[in-house]
């Protein structure tokens, strides 16, 4: 028998599945495909601005907790938040998770913007500008997702809140590919893994860089060895080395996204990629199953506990019509939030847009809610983008969100299944 | 203060104007053409992109039909280039009356446009989405065709010419000495400098704007309806032919294959502001049950963008007040105001129809030359234009080809359209614009399904290399073209098209931090002055 | 409607390049852009019996792309619908018929098996194959048995049993490996079922639908599904040991051929993988686990194929039920055959870089055998490794001491 069908495999299906699954339950986790790991830069970003620019996380919570009480957070709670932020550090060693939820590193974003986030991959944490600092940017001829010489301006022109110098510049190099004008960030991920590579490449910069610069490049620093990668480089250059993260697909996103479903499966939890959640059997408050369209037939896949992590309406989990008429996919939800016809966006791009806020209400322990209040069932937890209540992408929460919305399900999960 | 002479001076820069451009360039004039934002950015640029057969006109507008079919041939031999040869299907859906057909047959025939009624199952075989209930479909020779490939088409034989194409320049008022026009003063709206062309013969071609700018040259009482007509383009070919509804001219009755839309059209709306025009969602609603009678399941399928046109329909002040533009002539108008008001040195021309560019061109310069007392004949039916001197018309994979013969060699920008870096680069320099808007319209960058999602951030980074700005410019031309594209797809925000939104949404804000960037004062005066 | 099941799915592509991530063949060489750039972004340029693009070729088929796209792009479909106009428009090779026709060659060859197999394995003849039509002179032939299954079928003394299953096994193990399909009769007799295997089971046409042969290939399914339906009807399950032509019959031929049939629909709701089928067995309480110790470490590899089947890894959950068995999943991507994509002179090379790590892997384990579902990925396995490679019904059958 199965213990837990967790649906989706982004952050916050997989840190569920994963923590369920280390408590000793029986874990499937399901997904239509792979998840918004790809996409986002592989940060855990707790929260970046309310509006105005956070510097500590735990700090600012309590607060925009009280503010937007039907926010993610004001559910999740900040306790939650910090505590699976140490879970999450302690499943990466090796490739290692750094920051905490005291304090937000201001990292260089790849068009040169400042971005607040609160635990990062060691390899890009010197890129933080909190104290100021002299910047190196190094582009690579072959990838066309990262332009040093924009970045290193803006970067340059930047403002902290400490008002701490910082310097930048930029140089182009050609890494050694023949034959290829247009490789892609994960292509050269995978260049880097071969140290011949690594040699060339920091035999081209170690000419380039100057006096005490820190040498900041594109987030494609090897894919199954990135430490060693990353390390390599430092120590052939003699000075700090951080990466930047770009477009999707991203290179730490792919390598969080491997390093946790590795761990899952090696703890003994299965795996159904390809596979879409598209209906639900309930008897009351209960869910009894999952119906999952397979290869010719839709299977029920039977459970004690459900987890939703099939994302927003970024992945088609919540769905508008063209007759602007909105649905969740799997158990019809209700969905709340949704603005009046005239009033879904702003015409300003850079406004606040209501509909980002649109999702599925939850009470504290995760379970979803209809208009009233009211628990609509006792064994699904909803994690992840599809929660009501926040603009992710402007606060920059959606990762923290994810993070600890997907431990604190585990939580439920795990307390009502002991 | 600078000033400039030229012979012939032509405002606006949309088909109309740079048909005159190229005609009168081409007839051996000087000529300078002066055009307030950038060729092709107004009701040129905002159509579905039909080649008329003239089938649409052939029962309500014989004229306007003739007219059509003349041209529709003349510029498959002079602007192949900008035409893929879709050929054109009128089809009679459940909505429509059957009897229809036949005197809509009858009037094709009496036009001299190629007709034929085919069985439908033949129509399904070649078209396998279009609507199962159709009961008849006859054949024409409609087709596509690429305003903006053809504006700028028409530039560069002006330039070949000798002639002066101004962009981003806007008319500040008419030059007038006692009853001659003798040019106008005109503002770089970059650079801010503001000099005069004089001119012997000045062309006002600014299509709905023609009123205002004939009011300048104090010849009052033109007046030019503003017709606004929405389109959607869908995210591929739902169809290779034109498909239009056989009935009489209608809206949301035509749906154009065009490069790799296609493009459902239109309403028909009088507005007061031709400057303004929005879109509504009653709108929408209109054409997506329009575009599901002619191909079902239509709503579900994906809509990249919507925009608004404004057509010129100038009005016969004898004829009474109506408020459906589309009872007012299709036709063109050609203003002689030395018979009119007395002025000379100056022409109007207006209304129209993109296919009929080239006849009204044809018309004004005929017109003028008249006065001039001199003859030149028009070369504008004979001789190709620079990009269509091989003949060929355009074929859908033809950039899907392109790209696989260089693919080791050249970086892919703008993936969804087939940009390719190195063609970027040379188009920027070329148009030396920092506006990432006119890049796009240059090589239909970020025009496909991300809608710049992830080629905006290259053409950003390229831009800054390539044209030499700094990084407040760069960011700002990022920031215009998210909110120029934000204009256009935030009306039909939903199924895929809100997935791509939200995914563009986390590369902006969430990794790229776009609304962060470093501000200048320039910007920050500019938000002030457009909160 | 084919147009809009397939075409129409572009509609849902976000550009995230997801699958491209995951290609395995873009991974191993330049020549082939990726399944996102000849997918949804380049069928928006292609219309009617047009091909304007020929790298579209060196996809392989394997189908990752739609298994692990997030938004439900049917990337490889797109592609394989594409590859058929590609293929008509420039005039499909000799080799490609003759290779995409297995049951043929295997007819003729079967009663001369030793001379047929010693040619396959003749270095002269291999090297005046490939110059004249164009296989490989390396490319991985499998040896041909000489008898078939049908035959072994034919003289089994099966005892009778409650329920009954229809076996779908394929014309790979009807000529190429009759003892697997042995194995797999004793595996579900032991579980208290009575194995119909229906005669004249001809080929599933996947080999020619990836060659871009789709009429032939949707004749080849007509007839089979004519010959499976009657069983589907009376409400017999079917199983199938060749993961790939099981996922024929359940999702390809109605997504890249575009059939629509009621003997394929009965057919196709009634197919299963064989791990699947008995996986299921096991979550009802229904499977035998008189298992025995099967004391080995054995590297596993999940074919491409299998899964497009969309159930997750099943035999690894079987292989978990047998004591002291150890299996390690490669997590590999593919090992590059494909069906008969290693085989082509021009995409050998790219075939064996697609499995070098996989190969590597295996090697590096010094396992008795290997395990995979897929036939054809077999025999690439072998020919990378060195080492046997075995399909996981043998594990069960080794275990259940049959």
């Amino acid at each position: 028998m199965r213990d837990v069908l967790v649906m989706g495999m982004g952050t916050s299906g997989l840190v569920a599945a994963l923590r369920c699954q280390e408590a000793g339950l029986k874990v499937t986790l399901l997904a239509k495909g792979v998840g918004s790991t790809h996409l986002a830069p592989g940060t855990i970003d707790v929260l970046g601005y309310d509006p105005e620019l956070v510097e500590n996380p735990s700090e600012a919570l309590p607060r925009f907790a009280d503010r937007n009480p039907e926010h993610p957070y004001a559910r999740i709670g900040a306790d939650v938040v910090a505590r699976s932020l140490e879970w999450f550090s302690e499943r990466f060693d090796g490739y290692r998770y750094t920051g905490s939820v005291d304090e937000n590193f201001l990292l260089p974003t790849a068009i040169g913007s400042i971005k607040p986030s609160t635990l990062v991959p060691e390899t890009l944490a010197a890129g933080d500008l909190r104290k100021g600092g002299r910047l190196l940017f190094v582009g690579l001829r072959q990838l066309k997702d990262f332009y040093p010489a924009l970045t290193a301006q803006n970067v340059a022109n930047a403002k902290t809140p400490s008002g701490a110098d910082i310097s930048a510049r930029a140089v182009q190099i050609e890494p050694p590919i023949s034959g290829e004008a247009d490789v892609t960030g994960l292509a050269l991920a995978r260049k880097f893994d071969d140290p011949g590579f690594l040699d060339a490449v920091a035999t081209q910069i170690s000419a380039l860089v100057d006096g005490d610069e820190a040498v900041g490049l594109p987030a494609v620093l090897g894919l199954r060895r990135p430490r060693e990668v990353w390390e390599g480089l430092q120590e052939a250059l003699g000075r700090p080395v951080f990466e930047i993260p770009g477009l999707p697909p991203s290179v730490p996103g792919v390598r969080l996204h491997e390093i946790l479903v590795a761990q899952f499966e090696s703890a003994g939890g299965r795996v159904v990629v390809g596979a879409e959640a598209v209906g639900a059997d309930t008897e009351g408050d209960r869910v009894t199953a999952v119906r999952v369209a397979a290869a010719a037939r839709i299977k029920p896949f039977v459970a004690r506990h459900f987890v939703l992590a099939t994302g927003g309406f970024g992945s088609g989990a919540i769905e508008m019509t063209s007759s602007w008429k909105v649905r969740e996919n799997v158990f019809d939800l209700p969905v709340m939030g949704v603005p009046a016809d005239g009033q879904r966006f702003s015409p300003r791009y850079f406004d606040r847009q209501p509909m980002g806020r649109a999702g599925i209400r939850i009470d504290d322990s995760l379970h979803p809610l209809d208009g009233s209040g009211r628990r609509l069932y006792a064994n699904l937890t909803v994690v992840g983008a599809c929660i009501a209540g926040s603009e992710a992408w402007r606060e920059k929460s959606g990762e923290g969100i994810s993070l600890s919305s997907g431990y604190k399900a585990a939580t439920t999960v795990i307390e009502e299944a002991m | 203060m600078k000033s400039v002479q030229t012979e012939v001076l032509v405002i606006g820069g949309g088909a109309t104007g740079a048909g005159v451009a190229w005609d009168v360039a081409t007839r051996g004039f000087d000529t300078v053409l002066v055009e307030r934002k950038d060729l092709g950015e107004g009701t040129t640029g905002r159509f579905h992109g039909l080649l008329h057969s003239g089938g649409r006109y052939a029962v309500k507008d014989k004229l306007a039909a003739e007219e059509c079919i003349h041209e529709n041939l003349v510029l498959r031999r002079v602007a192949a280039n900008t035409i893929e040869n879709t050929g054109g299907y009128f089809v009679t859906t459940p909505w429509d009356d059957p009897a229809f057909g036949d005197r809509f047959m009858e009037g094709c025939r009496d036009c001299g446009i190629p007709v034929e009624e085919i069985a439908p199952p033949d129509a399904f075989r070649a078209e396998p989405r279009i609507n199962r209930d159709i009961s008849r479909v006859f054949t024409v020779p409609d087709a596509a065709i690429d305003a903006w490939k053809l504006v700028w088409d028409c530039a560069k034989s002006t330039k070949e010419h000798n002639g002066k194409i101004l962009t981003y320049h806007r008319v500040l008022d008419i030059l007038r000495t006692g009853d001659v026009v003798r040019g106008a003063s005109v503002r770089n709206e970059l650079s801010g400098e503001e000099f005069d062309v004089h001119a012997d013969v000045t062309i006002n071609a600014t299509g709905a704007w023609a009123g205002k700018v004939a009011d300048m040259a104090g010849c009052p009482g033109v007046q030019v309806l503003a017709g606004k007509g929405i389109m959607i383009a869908m995210n591929h070919r739902l169809v290779n032919v034109v498909v239009n509804r056989c009935t009489m001219p209608a809206d949301g009755d035509i749906l154009v294959p065009i490069r790799t839309v296609s493009v459902i059209g239109t309403t028909d709306i009088r507005i007061k502001d031709p400057d303004e025009p929005d879109v509504t969602q009653a709108e929408v609603e209109q054409m997506l049950d329009d575009g599901e009678k002619l191909v079902p399941g239509f709503r579900r399928a994906r809509a990249l963008r919507v925009w608004a046109g404004v057509r010129p329909l100038f009005k016969d002040v004898r004829a009474p007040e109506t408020s459906d533009t589309r009872d007012v002539s299709r036709s063109h108008a050609l203003l002689d105001h030395e018979a009119r008001d007395g002025v000379t040195g100056f022409l109007t021309i207006t209304g129209g129809k993109l296919t009929t560019f080239r006849m009204m061109a044809e018309e004004t310069v005929d017109k003028m030359c008249e006065q001039l007392g001199t003859r030149r004949e028009c070369r504008t039916s004979i001789d190709p234009l620079p990009a269509s001197r091989t003949g060929k018309f355009y074929w859908l994979g033809e950039r899907l080809s392109k790209r696989e013969a260089t693919m080791h060699e050249d970086q892919l920008i703008c993936e969804c359209e087939l940009i390719q870096r190195r063609n970027l680069e040379r188009v920027m320099k070329q148009r030396s614009s920092t506006i990432l808007d006119d890049i796009r319209r240059a090589v239909r960058l970020g025009m496909g399904p991300c809608q710049g999602g992830f080629c905006m951030y290259r053409a950003t980074g390229i831009l800054h290399d390539v044209e030499r700005i700094d990084s407040w410019t760069a960011n700002r031309s990022l920031r215009d073209f998210l909110q120029e594209r934000w204009k256009g797809v935030q009306p039909i925000l939903y199924g895929d098209q809100l997935r791509q939104a939200r995914l563009d949404d986390w590369i902006f804000h969430g990794v790229l931090d776009v609304e962060h960037l470093p501000t200048d004062r320039l910007e920050d005066r500019a938000e002030r002055e457009h909160p | 409607m084919i147009e809009d099941l397939i075409r129409g799915s572009l509609d849902h592509c976000v550009k995230c390049t997801i699958c491209e991530t995951h290609c395995p063949v873009s991974r191993a060489t330049p020549l082939f852009p990726g399944p996102k750039y000849v997918g949804p972004q380049a069928e928006r340029f292609r219309s009617g019996d047009v091909s304007p693009d020929d790298s579209l070729d060196y996809c392989s088929g394997c189908g990752i792309c739609t298994q692990v796209c997030p938004q439900g792009v049917k990337v490889a479909e797109i592609n394989s619908r594409a590859r058929r106009t590609l293929k008509e428009s420039r005039g499909i090779p000799l080799r490609d018929k003759i290779i995409s026709r297995p049951t043929l060659s295997a007819r003729l060859a079967t009663p001369v098996a030793p001379v047929a197999n010693w040619s396959l394995r003749n270095k002269l003849i291999r090297a005046a194959v490939e110059k004249t039509i164009g296989v490989h002179r390396r490319a991985p032939m499998p040896k041909f048995a000489g008898r078939t299954f049908q035959s072994w079928a034919r003289k089994h003394d099966a005892p009778r049993l409650d329920r009954s299953v229809v076996y779908f096994h394929g014309c790979s193990t009807n000529f190429f490996e009759p003892d697997l399909g042995a194995k797999t009769v004793a595996v579900l007799e032991h579980n208290g079922f009575n194995v119909i295997a229906p005669r004249g089971q001809g080929c599933c046409g996947l080999p020619l639908q990836s060659n871009g042969l789709f009429d032939d290939a949707t004749g080849y399914v007509e007839r089979l599904v004519a010959k499976l339906a009657p069983y589907a009807r009376e409400g017999y399950d079917i199983v199938a040991t060749s993961t790939s032509c099981g996922l024929m019959l359940k999702r390809e031929a109605y997504e890249i051929l575009g059939m629509e049939s009621d003997d394929l629909r009965v057919v196709s709701e009634r197919m299963y993988d064989i791990c699947e089928f008995l996986l299921d067995l096991q979550e009802r309480g229904e499977l035998e686990t008189d298992l025995s110790p099967v004391p080995m470490k054995v590297p596993y590899h999940v074919p491409c194929q299998q899964r497009g089947h969309e159930m997750g890894k099943p035999a690894v959950d079987l292989f978990r039920l047998i004591p002291e068995l150890q299996v390690v999943d490669t997590q590999r991507a593919c090992c590059g055959i494909a069906g008969t994509y290693g085989l082509k002179k021009e995409k050998y090379d790219i075939a064996m870089e697609v499995g070098r790590h996989l190969f590597e892997d295996v090697t590096r384990m010094e396992p008795e055998v290997s395990v995979c579902d897929s036939e054809t990925c077999r025999w690439q396995i072998e020919h990378g490794t060195r080492i046997r490679s075995v399909h996981p019904i043998e594990l069960l059958h080794r275990s259940y001491e049959l």
